[in-house]
């Protein structure tokens, strides 16, 4: 973390990381120059020059497109053409899903659009700084009050094992609630059991899956729980140290955790002293530099280790081989935030709270075509149809077209499947996955070329460009539905599946894996949508 | 302590090795050569060209030169999937590379065209990536030709100038699609610490890095 974070420092301090500073850095630190390039190329914070006297940073992806009927980007640039004293940028989602379209202005979250940019630009309108939805409602929080907050981990250190910790996660049915689902339990006792005194417990918190924002909502609002479950963890598996390692655009969590985590010192919760004379635990915020590919977990674990963040090739898997090769555990926030429930009300309790066969509460993060865009806190086994009349149905009562269940990696379900229960197997069932819970409706109005369009560019632009199936072929991808649209090139549908089953198989990472799923998936599942068909060809 | 051994099957042929051993490497010794551009014996594995994907009947296919073998796999070195999928993956490198290969014409081993022909690919219906060398070249260097186009990052000549010279001049640039190697900061091959030893173009396996001497010096083409 060392060079990175000398590096961040010197964005903030000097507005870039110049030539002239990286060959200081380099003889400080004794490293070649050519690795600091890389690093300095790799992570979209940092640039060669200053750059103009103010930054806006635009969202150009899926959601903030279809809130801005149109390329949003293009919007701001022209609504600020007159403004030379601005530099504006199109960058990935910003999880702003919620206030599409979204953009930063000196890395401050604003919304609206493009004029709404230039009132903030003016210094007429502020920027909002913390969560939608008014705080001390979420079902997740066993705690009534600040003085209760650690209660749980205390009660476990003095009357409970941590194997008792691992069999209530498992017969809690908690499954890693960032996307890959993996069961919680197992992985707490693969690191428990995994040889090594040295081990570490990080938590990601770089959610950046257009569609996700409830991991920045569970930040703000319940930042001691997402640290009393590192705890937990910690306790469990035997670490000494935690990282919460967070996205940058999350100003406003990074504040709460920041504020929580002093606290926590502050009573003696953390730090030396956390679990019992001499058995300390300390925990530390990482700045992530950016790029959606940082919450792969093991590359996420490379910028820890002042590289550039690719995915590992797996195995040997964090659980064994983690943080500076140790055994390390990787949950998700909102993974960490269900553990204290868990813990303090008891397994039953928390999977009671499932409707029918299903456990527990889930965060779902909806955006998109709907009256009132948020982050939810809902019973496992919700239909999408319910998740949707809770947002309010869809803008000016439009009939749906398609929703997400999941995030940009997963599939779009036509209506009929309205009523499918919020559930890892059930949505596969329907042909689609739960992914983060990132909710996307579309309404009957849209071209699903474009929305599906919009995901293929976002993997493409967010490749970190490691292995060959995904760093050209989600290029290629993006080149053939664009040829088709401008009627260079005939119906590539066959061929788009193909280069879908070859990233979908040898892909280092789960970026490729899925980064053709969405739009090959859609040529499928919507056989009649007329703006699909130019892509099928002659069949 | 004896070295434990780990026993597997490829291609419905079993073969012990000691533990650690890669699946590119057990496959070596029966005689079975995985295809791969991004893999030297001499250098540390790290499974980014993807060629040597093999079917070990998990989820996704494992690098073989990176996956360690472990007891009682049953590996597939050559199934249809396999070269299905290891055939665009060369169309997709083919699809970016430039006109012709400097190396190709002089010392005639670019690999990538080897492999090219060994998969019979004649013709890339992928758009074309490779028109007009957008990524240019870097002639500065008195004895060595840079040729970004038919540069595939394998990352042999990172490794070759860092492992085995410890000259410690190359580095990928950029991110996803636009990446690219490059010297120190990213400056040109003259301006930078190079050293002119050489280890990048004997390592590298297409056009990208080639020696300036033997341009011209035309072998017999290949087969
Ligand atoms: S699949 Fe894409 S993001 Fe993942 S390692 Fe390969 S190039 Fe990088």
């Amino acid at each position: 973390m060392r060079l990175l974070k000398a590096m961040l420092a010197l964005q903030a301090s000097e507005g870039a990381v110049t030539d002239a500073a990286l060959r200081d850095l380099a003889r400080r630190e004794g490293v070649p120059l050519y690795r600091l390039e890389g690093l300095r190329s790799f992570y979209p914070v940092f640039r060669k020059h200053p750059g103009k006297a103010m930054q806006v940073e635009v969202c150009r992806d899926l959601v903030c497109c279809m809130a801005a009927d149109g390329d949003p980007v293009r919007q701001v640039r022209e609504a600020l053409a007159d403004r030379d004293d601005v530099d504006v940028r199109a960058v990935s989602c910003l999880g702003q899903c919620d206030r599409a379209p979204a953009a930063m202005v000196d890395h401050r979250p604003v919304t609206g659009p493009a004029d709404g940019i230039r009132a903030c630009l003016s210094g007429e309108q502020m920027a909002p700084e913390s969560g939608t939805l008014p705080s001390g409602r979420w079902a997740t929080d066993p705690y009534k009050a600040a003085e209760q907050y650690y209660t749980t981990v205390h009660a476990l250190l003095t009357e409970s094992e941590p194997d008792a910790v691992i069999r209530a996660l498992k017969d809690a049915g908690l499954r890693g609630l960032g996307g890959a689902a993996f069961p919680t339990g197992m992985k707490w006792d693969f690191t428990r059991r995994a040889p090594g005194g040295e081990k570490y417990v990080i938590c990601n918190a770089d959610e950046s899956e257009p569609g996700t924002f409830k991991d920045r909502v569970i930040l703000e609002d319940l930042p001691h729980l997402v640290i009393e479950g590192m705890l937990i963890g910690a306790w469990v598996i035997g670490a000494r140290r935690g990282i919460i390692y967070l996205r940058h655009e999350y100003g406003a969590a990074r504040k709460a955790l920041e504020t929580a985590i002093a606290e926590a010192y502050q009573r003696g919760i953390l730090g030396e002293a956390a679990f019992g004379p001499g058995r300390g635990f300390d925990l530390e915020v990482f700045v992530s530099p950016g790029g959606y590919i940082m919450g792969e977990e093991t590359a996420l674990l490379e910028a820890l280790e002042d590289r550039r963040g690719e995915p590992r090739n797996k195995p040997p898997f964090p659980t064994d081989a983690g943080l500076h090769g140790k055994p390390t555990l990787i949950n998700n926030v909102e993974t960490f935030a269900a553990v204290p429930a868990i813990c303090g009300r008891g397994a039953d309790w928390w999977a009671a709270q499932g409707l029918g066969d299903h456990k527990g509460l889930k965060f779902v993060s909806v955006s998109g075509d709907v009256e009132r865009p948020g982050v939810h806190c809902v019973p496992w086994g919700t239909t999408a149809r319910q998740v949707l009349e809770l947002c309010g149905g869809l803008v000016g009562s439009q009939p749906l077209k398609a929703f997400s269940p999941g995030g940009a990696s997963t599939s779009f379900l036509p209506p009929e499947k309205l009523d499918t229960p919020l559930d890892f197997d059930a949505m596969q069932g329907a042909g689609s996955a739960l992914g983060t819970g990132a909710m996307v409706f579309v309404a009957g109005h849209r071209d699903l070329l474009d929305v599906t369009l919009a995901q293929l560019r976002f993997f493409r632009n967010e490749s970190c460009g490691k292995c060959v199936p995904c760093r050209v072929g989600s290029h290629k991808a993006v080149e053939m539905v664009e040829q088709v649209q401008r009627g260079e090139r005939a119906g590539p549908g066959i061929a788009l599946e193909a280069l879908h089953r070859t990233l979908a198989r040898t892909s280092i990472c789960g970026l490729g894996q899925v980064a053709l799923l969405p739009l090959v998936e859609a040529l499928r599942t919507f056989p009649d949508e007329p703006s699909l068909q130019p892509l099928r060809g002659e069949e | 302590m004896a070295t434990e051994h780990v026993s597997l099957t490829i291609d419905g042929r079993s073969v012990s090795v000691p533990a650690g051993a890669s699946i590119w490497d057990a496959a070596a010794r029966l005689g079975i050569h995985i295809p791969v551009l991004c893999h030297d014996p001499r250098l540390r594995p790290v499974g980014v060209c993807r060629l040597c994907v093999v079917d070990t009947g998990e989820r996704t296919l494992a690098a073989a030169c990176v996956r360690p073998c472990q007891d009682g796999m049953e590996v597939r070195t050559d199934s249809e999937e396999v070269e299905a999928h290891r055939r665009m993956l060369l169309e997709l490198l083919l699809s970016e590379q430039p006109d012709r290969s400097a190396r190709e014409e002089t010392t005639g081993d670019d690999a990538l065209y080897a492999l090219a022909r060994r998969y019979g690919i004649r013709e890339i219906l992928l758009p074309d990536g490779g028109e007009g060398t957008p990524r240019g070249r870097d002639a500065s260097s008195p004895v060595i030709d840079v040729d970004h186009q038919a540069c595939i990052l394998c990352d042999r000549c990172v490794r070759g100038c860092d492992e085995i010279q410890h000259n410690d001049v190359i580095t990928r640039t950029g991110k996803g699609y636009g990446t690219r190697i490059a010297f120190d900061l990213d400056v040109s091959m003259a301006e930078s610490t190079c050293v002119s030893c050489g280890e990048c173009v004997a390592v590298c396996p297409t056009g990208a890095l080639t020696h300036k001497a033997v341009r011209g010096l035309r072998l017999e083409e290949g087969a």
